[in-house]
């Protein structure tokens, strides 16, 4: 069935019939047909259980891993649920990112700009795919999916490069409430978050004109990377602690499961 | 309105020197006027590349075939005035961004297009601020692009899509320039190629578009035969307006191969008259706006070679996997 697909579709090209795929990300339907809706390579995401159709997509992103065309014949790839653990298996089919933009439920690293009483401003930086939201336990996973996040990370965490394009991303609150599901009256948001600190955080909703808003209450989320008032990157020793390796001293953070 | 910031030029349009020797007689003139050498239904050829500007999330470069005469002219000069230009574009999509703090909420992608003529582009200088008619193809261009793209899929985002045009068609053969009043022919190829440009670079971006929309130009134009006489009005698709004496009517569409729908539709001038005296009835604004519809059917060949060009590039590891 996988014969008469393109391996690569431009936008308006037929790709089959609604009877035999479901549309995924980067195609849309029209008269009962699935055309692609982006330039890119077909993938076709079969199902194990033979019961429900193989949903056709457009990836969004380049595939590194020739195994996942769709001329392939190794087994199906695994679906979301058959987690991998980060052995030295690297032929894992690659999922296309669905959306650059941040989604509800979708995973995102957003940078701190502002700490206030109630809230706390911060801007994404980067939208993690679904593969790394359905398993965020490996971190390994999610620095391989994304090539450019350890380059965004370094990048965003110099202090140099601070409220430089700001206007170019997108903003996002992490309200108090928001901030861990436990003793949520007793949160100071200052000793949850500093400015510069680095956030996974969840989106729960797209939010009004200006911000998203996100929440870290879950434990595999909260501040990733930070650095200690000396200037130095901290490592995390508690639930809230973060100590800097060089002075030795401790600060409060919300601090994300590192593993 | 002047801008102030900048050292402008002079404030009306400049305008190359024309020297005696290239005035030789009075027919001189006549005789220079570029003639079309290409059969009714026959376009000029398009060169179109995608992702050339790396700044921007999709571009695109469009160029048209320099005409015969222009051709000629370039290989061996006659005189410094060109005898008709070729259009050069350049297109660049920046988004999805964020939207400004003061707009509203938007549930879909917020689309604002600019087309700008570079100063030298056309015959007569531009200013560095828009003027009305550069509004006017920005206008037309949204338009064209607001029914391709599927809005829904990025909310609370913008898309800006820029156009630079490096050299625009002229909108008659410039010796006909101080004494004529006609229709600015020439934004209708600018539209056209601007359409074609920006699909690319949507695609380049992988903003998700129902098609690859196409721009096309057809005209209804009355030639005069050596004797002087007016023939009868003829179709012609992808005219160049230098290369005909008088135009009487012209369309440009933007069009969706797949769907075979138009989003943006543009016609211009008097065609009761082309329907008038002449065998063919079928010459009124249908025949126009399917000679157009032809003519976009054209550039979208050239448009989807270059989309899947730059997809196969951007996929290009996977490909070389295989054949490997």
């Amino acid at each position: 069935m996988t014969s008469t697909l393109p391996a690569v579709a431009i936008p308006g090209q037929r790709l089959g019939p609604i009877a035999s795929f479901s549309a995924g990300p980067g195609t849309h339907v029209q008269n009962a047909n699935i055309y692609a809706s982006i330039a890119g390579p077909v993938l076709v995401d079969a199902h194990p259980s033979s019961k429900t159709k193989s949903t056709l997509s457009v990836s969004r992103t380049a595939l590194r891993n020739p195994s996942a065309a769709p001329s392939s014949s190794t087994p199906p790839p695994p679906t979301t649920t058959t987690t991998t653990t980060s052995g030295p298996q690297p032929p894992k089919p690659n999922k296309p990112r669905y959306n650059t933009l941040p989604a509800v439920d979708s995973v995102v690293l957003a940078r701190v700009t502002r700490v206030q009483k109630r809230q706390a401003t911060v801007s994404i930086l980067v939208v993690l795919d679904d593969s790394v939201s359905s398993h965020p336990l490996n971190p390994t996973v999610s620095a391989s999916d994304n090539d450019n996040i350890e380059a965004i990370l370094s990048s965003a965490a110099n202090p140099e490069n601070h409220s430089s394009s700001d206007e170019l991303r997108f903003q996002a609150l992490i309200r108090r409430e928001d901030v861990r599901a436990v003793e949520k009256d007793r949160v100071v948001m200052d000793e949850m978050f500093r400015v510069g600190d680095i956030v996974r955080g969840s989106v729960i909703s797209l939010g009004d004109q200006s911000f998203y808003y996100l929440t870290t209450a879950r434990n595999d989320l909260g501040v990733v990377m930070a650095r200690s008032e000396a200037g130095n990157m901290m490592f995390p020793v508690s639930w809230k602690d973060m100590r800097d390796p060089v002075g030795g001293g401790s600060e409060l953070r919300k601090v994300a499961r590192p593993f | 309105m002047t801008d102030r910031r900048r050292i402008n030029g002079p404030p009306s349009g400049t305008r190359p020197a024309v020297f005696a020797s290239s005035l030789k007689s009075a027919s001189g003139i006549s005789t220079g006027r570029p003639q079309r050498e290409r059969q009714p239904n026959e376009l000029r050829k398009l060169f179109l590349k995608t992702g050339l500007i790396p700044s921007a999330s999709g571009s695109a470069y469009l160029e048209f075939e320099p005409s015969a005469s222009l051709a000629a002219a370039r290989s061996s000069p006659q005189s410094l005035i060109p005898p008709s230009s070729a259009l050069k574009l350049a297109c660049t999509v920046h988004g999805p961004k964020p939207l400004p703090r003061s707009a509203s909420f938007s549930p879909n992608l917020v689309l604002t297009t600019h087309v700008k003529y570079a100063p030298f582009a056309a015959r007569q200088r531009k200013g560095h601020i828009r003027d009305a008619s550069e509004r006017d193809l920005g206008v037309h261009l949204e338009t064209a692009l607001r029914g391709v793209i599927v809005a829904e899929r990025w909310p609370k985002s913008g898309l800006d899509i820029t156009i630079t045009i490096l050299e625009a068609e002229d909108d008659r053969w410039w010796g006909d320039a101080p004494d004529s009043h006609d229709a600015p022919w020439g934004m209708m190829n600018v539209l056209a190629g601007c359409i074609t440009a920006a699909s690319a670079a949507i695609a380049d971006a992988r903003i998700d578009c129902l098609d690859l929309v196409a721009g096309g130009v057809a005209a209804i134009v009355s030639d005069e035969t050596a004797e002087g006489e007016t023939s009868s009005p003829k179709l012609m698709l992808d005219t160049d307006p230098a290369e005909h004496k008088s135009i009487l009517s012209a369309c440009a569409v933007a069009y969706m191969p797949s769907r075979d729908e138009i989003t943006e539709i543009w016609l211009k001038g008097d065609h009761s008259k082309a329907s008038l005296g002449t065998d063919d009835k079928n010459l009124g604004h249908e025949a126009l706006i399917d000679g157009a519809v032809n003519a976009a059917r054209g550039a979208h060949t050239v448009l989807a070679e270059a989309v899947k060009e730059s997809a196969e590039r951007f996929a290009g590891l996977m490909l070389g996997g295989n054949a490997a």
